[in-house]
């Protein structure tokens, strides 16, 4: 939209900006707002494993510790999924092409239920 | 494509949303010294250093961000040239949290008794 002030090589990442026109700033602040409710989410499944480990809880060791490993991995992959997500919706608004899918929600719920699971089982065997 | 009518509002609410992260970033930085306290010693407090100052990084990009993104979308504010926010922050803030995630994992996995 205003061409002059652009430096498209200078912007990160080329597969993000070097496609398609400029949307809407307020589309892409959105687009940075899922982003960084998704990192929250990487942070608290992080907080949440490593506070099950650290706390003692009276869980049976091996099952405390899978809950643990499943919550920190997932908490791990988050922002990884996040950054994916956020550059296709930016490179695909920059298209005009519709938004994809979100991704990693069913992994998200399965991979927090299977964690919940196992600390249950824990506690019942502990 | 027309310019957007106010996108400082949006721009705002990511400000916001950009503190809770850093915040969250902080808050995850005391407790991870705390809890590490007993393993590591004293040492361990150079993680919520670490954390804090990343917060503040961020926080400081993030501000930068938005005034990059007001002076280019507002109508007679000073145009910042070349300063189109792009994905740095984005992708620096992502890769940081799987480093996070990933000695978080080491450290749990490797922690005795």
């Amino acid at each position: 939209m205003e061409p002059e002030q652009q430096t498209p090589g200078r912007r990160f990442p080329q597969s993000v900006y070097g496609v398609g026109s400029e949307p809407d700033a307020r589309f892409s602040l959105a687009n940075e707002r899922t982003f960084l409710a998704w990192a929250r989410t990487g942070l608290a499944l992080l907080a949440g494993g490593v506070a099950l480990e650290a706390l003692d809880l009276p869980v049976e060791r091996g099952l405390r510790l899978s809950a643990a490993v499943l919550l920190i991995a997932l908490g791990a992959l988050a922002p990884a999924v996040a950054w994916w997500g956020w550059s296709r919706v930016e490179r695909a608004m920059r298209r005009s092409d519709p938004l994809p899918a979100p991704v990693g929600f069913g992994l998200l719920v399965v991979g927090v239920g299977v964690a919940g699971v196992l600390v249950l089982v824990g506690l019942l065997r502990a | 494509m027309t310019a957007p009518a106010h996108p400082s509002l949006a721009a705002e609410r990511t400000a916001l949303a950009w503190r809770r992260t850093a915040l969250g970033l902080v808050a995850g930085s005391v407790a991870a010294g705390r809890l590490l306290v007993e393993i590591w010693g004293v040492a361990a407090w150079s993680v919520t250093l670490a954390g804090t100052v990343l917060a503040a990084v961020v926080l400081r990009a993030a501000r930068r961000r938005r005034h990059d993104l007001h002076g280019r979308q507002t109508p007679g504010a000073a145009p910042h040239v070349g300063r189109d926010p792009g994905g740095r922050l984005v992708t620096a803030c992502a890769a940081a949290l799987v480093l996070l995630g990933g000695a978080a994992l080491v450290v749990v996995l490797t922690r005795p008794g």
